[in-house]
């Protein structure tokens, strides 16, 4: 080997171990760097996906549209008055609470998002949306859609985040199955890439008695998710000699996904 | 081949392989053939690996890896212990260099023929390059985590985006070639008689 390679060769290594050494913390702040130097690019590549999208759904479902824009135009309607009724709600809850002297007062704001970017990566099943730092997003925000749970906040930036969807197999969700007392864990499978993917719920005990159709929701625990999210439902149990496994379909048509909604509560 | 021409061309390749990640911001997923996308960063990467010298292509392999993983790496879950027992493990970040620099050499294992001017061969071994890049990535996380599976769809998610990425290495080899003509350089310092069936 030439005198220069073998010099090249120890630098590039010396390199990649500085690189492969590097903490969380560091590895944000290059993240962070990277990102707002490509950021002008950013924001055109994402309009210019969000525009070709909106085209071809447009053209393809014009009247589909219209009369969706109808129901949605009736659900808001509907939506302001229950949301009226869910803010008496909360003021009478906030008094009881306060009356039962509990400390820490229940905060439930959401930020709504638009969906900017699909899968930018190739094997994580993730989505940018336009919602960042300069809107209260922090890191590992649930995020909802109007039909259930879609995710969490993986990488918040200043005025954009990434979102970990729930068919990411490093996406775990602390579960239970509606009308029954087992609880497990759910995630997504490696390597589905169709657009119809299913989910992964382990854990459960060898003798679960649990049929197809059961809807499954959050237990809130484990410090990310709040209670009583809907996730999916249940399409087929699988029964091991150790325990028993579950296959769910998402609740969230994730392949249509265009406004999401971040939990910005503090408390679960 | 004059020292300042050679270093100059070296630059541009770095330019090109940057403004590569500007450009793959632009290149949406094709929901219909598996999610696949054409991998625009990794070939320019491969294109500039066959024509600059193993120094110059190491240094691409970490700018490369390097800004690729600040591009696609995931933060840690952090998670209560007790309920998620099982975390699923992420790679290391900076570990795209170490794929970028294998698939560089491999790429430079066929710069005789480059240099004599026949960059077709070059080209199929870009799509080849890029579906072991993809390969070894998927291989790696599999090790990490366990469980290796392989289905259909990973197959197709590979092979189709090999196949696309492949398919756009002339247009990245003109770009280098008109970069080096631009810079005094040749590409082909050994075409000779082939010279004409070169670009």
């Amino acid at each position: 080997m030439k005198p220069l390679n073998l010099i090249a060769l120890l630098l590039f290594l010396a390199g990649a171990m500085w690189a492969l050494t590097r903490s969380e913390p560091v590895v944000r702040e290059i993240q962070v760097a990277y990102f707002k130097a490509i950021s002008p690019t950013l924001k055109s590549g994402s309009s210019l996906e969000t525009k070709t999208r909106n085209l071809i759904r447009e053209t393809k479902h014009s009247k589909e549209l219209e009369a969706e824009l109808s129901t949605i135009r009736g659900e808001i309607g509907r939506l302001r008055i229950i949301e009226s009724r869910f803010k008496e709600l909360e003021l009478e809850n906030a008094e009881l609470r306060h009356a039962l002297d509990f400390k820490k007062a229940t905060r439930f704001d959401v930020v709504a998002a638009s969906v900017i970017r699909r899968h930018p990566t190739t094997w994580w099943q993730t989505v940018e949306i336009d919602a960042g730092e300069n809107r209260g997003i922090g890191i590992q925000l649930s995020v909802l859609s109007n039909d259930g749970l879609v995710g969490l906040i993986d990488r918040p930036f200043k005025n954009r985040s990434s979102v970990l969807l729930v068919t990411d197999e490093k996406c775990q969700v602390s579960v239970r199955i509606e009308g029954s007392p087992e609880v497990g864990i759910l995630s997504g499978q490696r390597g589905e890439f169709d657009n119809n993917p299913t989910l992964r719920l382990r854990f459960l005990s060898k003798n679960a008695s649990l049929q197809p159709g059961q809807r499954v929701f959050t237990t809130g625990r484990g410090g990310i998710f709040q209670p009583n999210i809907l996730v999916g439902t249940l399409i087929s149990v699988e029964r091991g000699s150790l325990d028993s496994e579950a296959l769910v379909r998402p609740a969230v048509d994730l392949s249509e996904l265009s406004t999401v909604f971040v939990v910005l509560s503090e408390n679960h | 081949m004059k020292p300042t021409t050679l270093l100059r061309f070296n630059f541009s390749a770095v330019f090109l392989l940057l403004a590569a990640f500007l450009v793959q911001q632009f290149v949406p997923a094709f929901t219909g053939l598996s999610h696949a996308r054409i991998l625009i960063v990794h070939l320019v990467f491969l294109c500039a690996a066959v024509s600059v010298a193993t120094p110059t292509m190491l240094l691409l392999a970490f700018i490369g890896g390097i800004l690729w993983d600040a591009h696609c790496s995931l933060a840690p879950m952090l998670v209560d212990p007790e309920i998620y027992t099982h975390p699923t493990e992420s790679l290391r970040f900076g570990y795209s260099i170490l794929l970028f620099a294998g698939m560089g050499f491999l790429m430079q294992g066929l710069s005789p023929l480059f240099r004599k001017g026949k960059w077709q061969f070059s080209a199929l071994l870009s799509g080849v390059a890029t579906f072991l890049y993809l390969a070894a990535d998927y291989a790696l996380i599999s090790f990490v985590r366990g469980d290796f599976v392989m289905s259909r769809s990973i197959l197709r998610l590979m092979s189709y985006t090999a196949l696309l990425t492949m398919l756009f290495s002339p247009l990245v080899f003109w770009l280098l070639y008109r970069l080096a003509m631009v810079f005094d350089h040749s590409l082909y310092p050994e075409a000779g008689k082939n010279k004409r069936r070169s670009f």
